[in-house]
């Protein structure tokens, strides 16, 4: 146990031959496998950091067109808002207008209607009067000037 | 050592004018047996998510490979790999395979034979000189005079006395743990030897984790730069 002799040799053999069976049988296909893990791990780990960076830029982009599509919109709103008010003050503007024109032709209608009925009343009242006094003063009243002078006060009359 | 034999099979035999211990032997091959088991069944249904022994075995070679990444680079990594991990379990299990009780037949640490040690000592030096011959060419026997021819001799005595001291201290601590093993049980044949025994499952794994430590950074050098 203590004595080196030919077990040296032996168990130098009996080392090579196990590293022989394991290198062969076992270790090969067992570090393939951890090599493989490794990689596939390793690339996991690549295409999800990947993944995270594109996710990331999407964001990103999803955020400005979220944030143009709100300028947009309330561009679109103000636009409206404005046009609404326009034509709203167009048509308030164009009724005030046909509103005067119309006062304005009804008063001259109304005018008009007035004069004429004062015309007519005036010549009502002439008759009237010319009848009356006629009738009063039988004869004298016939002469042209004394019906321009019933003509005169009756004027005067309806004028008050 | 006395008796501690498998009784019933030569105990010693006669080779070329010299002797080979058989019980060394048979109790090697147990250790090869049980390590190729082990690796046997961590590799047999090998899968991409391990699990059981394959685990186990796969924590040991990530420990191992990163001790060998960090001496050796990944080169030395990839080529050292089988050895450092066989050198390894056959210590490991060789070492504990004596503080297992007689049953039958009487369990004795392979490692506890000078031998034994020296052999897988003076296998790993004459492996670093192979590697670097391999690698550097003959250029690689500089390393023996750098940095000055002046310390050709402390270069020399370095290399012969590194694995002399590697088996000294891997075959001195498994045979004075047998030993005292022994010696315990004449003395207190309760408690205490399994104290020892304990004791000596972690001297087991300490020793031969330190011979496998000692061996990578035997084989460092060669996968670094030339010297000089």
């Amino acid at each position: 146990m203590v004595n080196i002799d030919a077990t040296i040799i032996a168990q130098v053999l009996n080392f090579i031959i196990l590293l022989a069976i394991l290198a062969k049988f076992c270790y090969k296909p067992l570090l393939k496998v951890m090599d493989d893990r490794r990689n596939r791990i390793i690339n996991n780990l690549d295409s999800a950091e990947q993944t995270r960076l594109e996710a990331e830029e999407l964001k990103k982009q999803y955020a400005q067109q979220l944030a143009d599509a709100r300028a947009e919109a309330t561009a679109i709103v103000d636009k409206a808002n404005k046009i609404g008010q326009k034509l709203h003050d167009d048509f308030m503007s164009q009724a005030q207008e046909e509103k005067e024109q119309l006062m304005a032709t009804a008063r001259e209608h109304i005018e008009q209607e007035k004069q004429q009925a004062m015309l007519d009343v005036r010549t009502e009242v002439i008759s009237l009067a010319t009848e009356i006094a006629g009738k009063v003063v039988s004869e004298k009243l016939t002469g042209a000037e004394d019906q321009a002078l019933i003509a005169k006060t009756a004027d005067k009359v309806l004028n008050k | 050592m006395g008796p501690e034999i498998i009784h019933y099979l030569p105990q010693k035999i006669d080779f070329l004018g010299t002797t080979v211990h058989m019980q060394t032997l048979y109790m090697s091959w147990i250790t090869m047996v049980v390590v190729i088991l082990i690796v046997a069944a961590a590799t047999s249904q090998r899968k991409l998510i391990p699990s059981g022994v394959q685990n186990v075995v796969e924590m040991f070679i990530d420990w191992l490979g990163d001790l060998m990444e960090k001496n050796m680079g990944v080169e030395g990594r990839r080529l050292m790999t089988p050895f450092i991990i066989t050198l390894f379990l056959y210590i490991f299990v060789g070492n504990e395979l004596g503080m297992l009780p007689a049953v039958g037949v009487h369990f004795t640490s392979p490692t506890n034979d000078i031998n034994v040690a020296l052999g897988l000592s003076v296998m790993v030096a004459v492996l670093v000189y192979i590697i670097g011959v391999a690698r550097h060419g003959l250029g690689y026997f500089k390393h023996l005079i750098s940095p000055t021819p002046f310390m050709l001799p402390l270069n020399l005595l370095e290399d012969i006395a590194r694995p002399i001291t590697m088996a000294a201290r891997l075959f001195g601590n498994i045979l004075a743990g047998e030993i005292l093993l022994v010696i315990l049980n004449r003395l207190t044949p309760w408690l205490v030897p399994d104290i020892w025994i304990g004791f000596s499952l972690i001297i087991g794994f300490l020793q031969a984790f330190i011979f496998t430590m000692l061996t990578i950074v035997a084989l460092a050098p060669v996968f670094k730069a030339v010297h000089g």
